[in-house]
């Protein structure tokens, strides 16, 4: 039983309502195809680069008779294909070294921990997805067509899987019942509310409820994000000021703001527009945007525009 | 900022800031303790630090809950989702050791896995099997036949224009090969047969006809092999011969096919589940079967790389091969009765 669901925003797989047995859902990022198959390209040269540099080494020193270097490297070869990524994967919690590199790693899809059952499948089924035809593929010229075309197929139609399911599962993955993800980032970023000059007696500018009633969580989000990243070149500036116009005339604000001001205005601006809508949802009145005086109807339909352009 | 205007800010604060002001400490250093368990894993932490991790990890796990109700701070929210995550994939990494882990797949895992796959070990023995007597048949009407189904590399001068003389010196040589050169064969052949094993199962997910395919050509070889030498007046030595690894080895490949097998019945035949559902069920029995599988073959190598050559007694080959076969079977009906379902 899976609650998970997967959305997409700008290219970006998301993977929500993941329930850890917390009971509180988080969400993780669908790793993208490029970064594992970076991952397998950079193991690939990692495991087969050792075995070599390995092999050189011991030839170099020439200690190992013929035959026990043959045994040595016939070993080696097996246990870079399956069990060096069984291993990787239960030492390092769902992480290979090429996956530590580009900050990828193997969860369970059901919000278990990853069990050793789950590396083993998902890796054993790397043998047809993988490594075979890779090697056939090497081959491919001792064939007759009918046999290239018949790999060609093969190596393909597996590639392809990922594309082809919501979650990016390779065969392995449904197999075993993991998702590759990227690995979170967590930045704490300051409170805006904190960057406010004023407080709320000595507040500069100050807004009614007939000011703070206009717009909702979103367009207050789409100020955070303008508030996030200060301007720094003149043309920055001119759309701050853009921007103030914009809330000025949406709200119908009295005063005048000067052009020194702009900043301290938007943070205030922010921080009381905060207060406010934090305080109407926490008496259940939830203003998602602003057209939440429309109605629940179109309350729901976002404004990717919006009144506050992006900068 | 002084105390005193750090004060007047805390009163001042919105709910929300101040929510996160009194947790932001904890958040912060669940952070810290997250990155050095990343780093360095949960087993080079301290007593102190491990129970704090945990703790911690369920302070933010409420904090997340509770900021997504009170609090429309985006980045904040966003941090906490990381943090959680991050702190989820540390708390929830697999505790197992290696050791334990292999102590009950061998007494409990494989021989309950084996047990409850008695349909697709059926298929998989039946592949080998029905590929033998196709062989052996086929053969027995047109010896050219044993050109098309053995591979050149694998008969070794041993065709059906050989002589009866040379076809009993493959069976019973000591002079080409060195003690030395036997571990190498050894690793070679485990190798090979482990990747064509692995091959065998991996192909079962497209619904378990290409591992039958493999499964009946190797059959083919076999049967086509024993009609070779049981018409030059051999087949008891062969049997001798073959039987010392080859019921281990065999019957690994057939472990492999039932392995393939029960996936691609999964895929086939998902009965009430979703085709995925009941692939991620049986495929827990099919990863153990492949593992049997991995075993039997390095078994077999071992014994195929130095016992065959070191016993040249036909009675003593079928005693051993064939007691190897009852030492699996027991082992696989008798062990694990007792413990729970695994």
């Amino acid at each position: 039983m899976t609650t998970t669901t997967v959305t997409k925003r700008h290219g970006l797989r998301r993977l929500e309502n993941y329930l850890p047995p917390e009971g509180v859902p988080i969400a993780f990022d669908i790793a993208g195809l490029g970064a594992r198959f970076g991952a397998q390209f950079l193991d690939i040269l990692i495991t087969f680069g050792s075995v070599l540099a390995l092999v050189w080494f011991l030839a170099w020193l020439d200690l190992l008779g013929w035959s026990a270097f043959v045994t040595l490297f016939v070993l080696l070869i097996f246990f870079v294909r399956i069990p060096y990524y069984v291993l990787a994967e239960l030492v390092w919690n769902g992480r290979t070294l090429g996956k530590r590199m580009v900050r990828i790693r193997v969860i369970s899809a059901d919000g278990t921990r990853l069990t050793p059952y789950q590396v083993t499948a998902r890796n054993l089924m790397k043998e047809v997805e993988v490594f075979t035809p890779i090697t056939l593929l090497f081959g491919a010229a001792n064939f007759q067509w009918p046999v290239t075309i018949a790999i060609f197929i093969w190596t393909f139609g597996t590639l392809f899987v990922p594309l082809f399911n919501k979650r990016r599962q390779r065969l392995g993955d449904m197999v075993a019942g993991t998702l590759v993800v990227d690995q979170p980032k967590a930045v704490l970023m300051p409170d805006l509310t904190e960057a406010a000059t004023g407080t709320a007696k000595s507040a500069r500018f100050d807004f009614d409820p007939s000011h703070l009633g206009i717009y909702g969580r979103y367009e207050l989000q789409v100020l955070e994000q303008i508030l996030r990243e200060p301007p720094k070149t003149p043309e920055a500036r001119t759309r701050i000021t853009e921007v103030v116009k914009t809330i000025l005339a949406k709200i119908d604000y009295p005063e005048h703001v000067a052009h020194a001001e702009e900043w301290d205005f938007l943070l205030e601006f922010y921080r009381q527009q905060r207060e406010y809508l934090e305080s109407r949802h926490l008496f259940g009145d939830s203003r998602e945007n602003k057209f939440h005086s429309r109605g629940p109807g179109d309350g729901s339909t976002k404004n990717p525009g919006g009144q506050t352009p992006r900068t | 900022m002084t105390v005193a205007a750090n004060t007047i800010a805390e009163d001042d604060a919105i709910r929300s800031a101040r929510f996160r002001k009194e947790r932001e400490d904890g958040w912060k250093r669940l952070d810290t303790l997250v990155t050095t368990a990343e780093k360095r894993g949960v087993q080079g932490m301290s007593y102190e630090d491990t129970l704090a991790l945990a703790s911690l990890y369920r302070q933010a796990m409420n904090s997340l809950s509770v900021a997504r109700a009170i609090s429309m701070d985006r980045a904040l929210l966003r941090y906490l989702e990381a943090l959680c995550a991050r702190a989820y994939l540390v708390v929830y990494a697999p505790q197992e050791s290696v050791t334990g882990v292999l102590g009950r797949l061998f007494t409990h895992g494989i021989p309950q896995a084996a047990r409850r796959s008695g349909t697709a070990l059926f298929i998989g023995f039946l592949a080998m099997m029905l590929g033998a007597f196709t062989g052996y048949m086929l053969y027995l009407q047109d010896p050219a036949w044993f050109f098309t189904f053995v591979p050149g590399g694998l008969a070794d001068g041993r065709t059906p224009s050989a002589s009866t003389e040379y076809l009993r010196r493959t069976l019973f040589d000591t002079s080409t090969r060195s003690s030395e050169a036997l571990g190498l064969f050894a690793s070679y052949l485990f190798s090979h047969n482990t990747q064509v094993a692995i091959l065998t199962f991996a192909l079962g997910i497209f619904v378990t006809l290409p591992s039958f395919i493999l499964t009946y050509y190797n059959g083919l070889i076999l049967g086509a092999f024993f009609a070779m030498f049981a018409q030059a007046g051999l087949g008891y030595e062969l049997l001798g011969w073959l039987s010392i690894h080859g019921v281990t080895e065999l019957s690994a490949i057939c472990v492999a096919c039932a392995g393939g097998a029960q996936m691609g019945l999964a895929v086939l035949l998902p009965g009430n589940q979703t085709r995925r559902a009941a692939l991620r069920d049986r495929g827990r029995d099919a990863v153990k079967l492949m593992i049997l599988a991995g075993l039997m073959l390095i078994v077999a190598a071992v014994v195929e790389g130095f016992l065959r050559q070191l016993v040249q007694s036909t009675e003593l080959r079928l005693v051993i091969g064939w007691g190897l076969g009852l030492m699996w079977l027991a082992w696989l009906l008798l062990s694990g009765r007792d413990g729970p379902r695994s």
